[in-house]
């Protein structure tokens, strides 16, 4: 008897009991479904996670220094730490660093004539600001290292502040004014949308010198940096640290790195999966034990089938074959269903965080292997149980 | 072909019931000849039901021996004996024994699926022998949609898909109203006279004398073995 007309054989057993064939695949529809819809789900957040990083620009070989002393809370304006422009400067010689970006940060209203807009950011940045963030200029161009070291009096305008102060028109060589001084406009920036609530349409880009020189201050509040790759990240981290530990005397500032993000994501999903992984797992077990004593009960309901069936000719590997592709199919089609039910849903999930639909296939392949191994695993000894049985007695069974 | 199907030789057979020994066949011993219709008789409990599961490979005797067509099979494993159950021979039981979820054609080709024929091969032959049997317009109903006498003749079906040496028959009447009985008995006279060679156990003396020789049983041993002048039942077309 080939392995075909076992399994239509025992297609015709299952459904002859519905109702009952689902009941006991639901432990196993449950588990695969858990495991399936958390790992689409693990690996959605960690593309969107992802996507979220390499989209603005600061990809995994971005670092970002803050001020930071030992004890203070993050950010906060007590510190008596201090970055400045010549830290910047120095980080920029390394040999692992390729593009530095000091920031002075502060909001501030935008005048053009009689207009006026406020916008929660006008970024003193580097010449390098375009390269970290990938957020270029649409019309006219970025300042340039000249620029910045001439301390020149010229903005850029995010497409949100520059539709606010000029409509549809140009505002390519006019001037406006922040904070009392005059400003050239040089350029307006690509739409690039928000980030965290940080929006990059609706602000001002100036020259980090000329920033501090406007708001009169040497503070800068942090420093981009990116290195030449992800690979000698590590590398850049240490010489950083080991730079401006001996430029401050002490180290008064910390660098954050996206690997760190990546890493805390990561342990966070493991132990989400740890929790889920061990749901679904106990669920498959649950559902393996369903199985077994269903097998069971249907070899005692059938041992007459099975006394005809031996005094017919079938062998005791025929028997055997028969439960166990029985138990086998029943959580086949338990896992597919969990299945389907899984990937529909981490599917639908994607579409609405916007992700791209990712199915990974290790875990399709591990879900419908998972079934199998339940499957025999249950099946094993009803199928054993059912093939010792003598004819004789089988067959005398009422 | 030998022209003995059944040698049976100073067959035993006990059964220990606890601590107790309970000797079902104390020495047995006859021969089936090829094309042969023979009935065992007996009172329940003389050993009818053990000689047949002895002869039919489903029990291993005690000692003694039982050559089927020419093959001795108290030497056999399981694997084997499931093998002659399945070539050899063809039972037909008094409970009829089909299954339940399946229909007179697939009740009746299931000897082939442990063959290992192919299932266009299969259904043609079950088809075949369904139509022998008087029901070739009845091949998909279910058990439960058939009378007793036209379950009894699927299972006859099935017993003869495999042109077994030997029909095995267990008290294949004994569920019948006599309209089925005489419609039964005459199926296995025409399969006889086309060459198949049956053993029949009965307790009624009414089916036997239809048979060509009686087996008489007693205790465990043989009391009597006569031929006797068979008679013949016409088959209602």
């Amino acid at each position: 008897m080939n392995i075909f007309e076992s399994f239509s054989m025992a297609y015709k057993a299952l459904t002859g009991n519905i109702m009952r064939s689902i009941l006991t695949m639901l432990g196993v529809i449950i588990g695969v479904f858990a495991v399936i819809t958390l790992v689409g789900l693990g690996e959605g957040a960690k593309a969107y996670v992802r996507l979220q990083i390499t989209q603005w620009g600061t990809g995994t070989n971005y670092l970002e220094l803050h001020p930071w002393e030992e004890g203070s809370i993050p950010l906060s304006s007590v510190s008596e730490a201090k970055l400045t422009y010549e830290d910047a400067m120095a980080i920029k010689d390394l040999d692992n660093v390729q593009y530095v970006d000091p920031r002075v940060i502060r909001a501030a209203t935008l005048r053009y004539g009689r207009k006026q807009h406020k916008v929660p950011f006008i970024m003193g940045v580097s010449a390098d600001y375009p390269k970290i963030y990938i957020h270029n200029p649409e019309q006219g161009r970025f300042f340039n290292e000249a620029d910045v070291s001439q301390r020149r009096k010229v903005a850029l305008l995010g497409k949100k502040a520059a539709n606010e102060l000029f409509g549809g028109l140009s505002p390519i060589g006019e001037r406006m004014k922040i904070n009392g001084d005059k400003f050239t406009i040089i350029g307006v920036l690509e739409e690039k949308g928000s980030m965290m609530r940080f929006d990059f349409d609706d602000l001002a880009v100036i020259p980090v010198t000329t920033a501090m020189d406007v708001f009169d201050t040497e503070d800068i509040l942090e420093i981009g940096v990116a290195t030449i790759n992800e690979r000698m990240t590590p590398v850049a981290q240490a010489e950083i640290e080991q730079l401006l530990t001996r430029r401050h005397g002490k180290k008064d500032f910390r660098v954050d790195s996206q690997e760190e993000t990546m890493d805390m994501l990561n342990s966070i999903m493991g132990a989400l999966t740890g929790i889920i992984g061990g749901i679904a797992a106990i669920s498959l077990l649950v559902g393996g034990i369903g199985i077994m004593n269903i097998m069971l009960v249907s070899v005692t309901e059938r041992i007459r089938e099975i006394g005809i069936r031996k005094a017919i000719g079938a062998k005791r590997k025929d028997i055997f074959v028969q439960f166990l592709v029985e138990s086998i199919t029943i959580s086949i089609v338990g896992g597919f269903i969990g299945l389907v039910l899984g990937v529909s849903l981490s599917l639908a999930i994607m579409k609405f965080l916007n992700l791209p639909p990712t199915v990974s296939y290790w875990s399709v392949a591990m879900a419908l292997g998972v079934s199998i191994m339940v499957g025999v695993g249950s099946g094993v000894y009803p199928a054993m149980r059912a093939a010792r049985l003598d004819p004789v007695d089988a067959l005398r069974y009422e | 072909m030998s022209e003995q199907v059944l040698a049976i030789q100073e067959l035993k057979k006990t059964y220990r019931m606890g601590l107790v020994d309970v000797p079902a066949l104390r020495g047995v011993s006859f021969n089936v000849k090829h094309g042969e219709f023979i009935s065992i008789m007996g009172h329940s409990g003389c050993g009818k039901s053990t000689l047949m599961n002895l002869i039919g490979c489903l029990d291993r005797p005690t000692s003694g021996s039982v050559s089927l067509d020419g093959t001795n099979t108290i030497s056999l494993d399981d694997n084997e004996l499931a093998n002659i159950r399945n070539k050899k021979i063809g039972f037909v039981f008094q409970m009829f024994n089909l299954l339940p979820r399946l229909n007179a054609l697939e009740n009746t080709e299931l000897p082939l699926v442990y063959a290992g024929v192919h299932a266009t091969q299969r259904k043609q032959k079950a088809t075949e022998m369904l139509t022998k049997v008087g029901l070739g317009d009845r091949i998909h109903h279910l058990p439960r949609q058939m009378s007793g006498g036209e379950m009894q003749r699927v299972a006859i079906a099935r017993a003869l898909i495999t042109d077994p040496a030997l029909l095995l028959a267990d008290e294949p009447t004994g569920n019948l109203d006599s309209k089925s009985e005489r419609e039964i008995i005459a199926i296995f006279q025409k399969i006889n006279r086309a060459g198949t060679t049956i053993v029949m156990v009965t307790h009624e003396q009414d089916i036997a004398k239809h048979t060509q020789r009686t087996v008489y049983l007693k205790d465990g041993q043989l009391l009597e073995d006569k031929p006797q002048e068979n008679i013949i039942i016409e088959e209602q077309a």
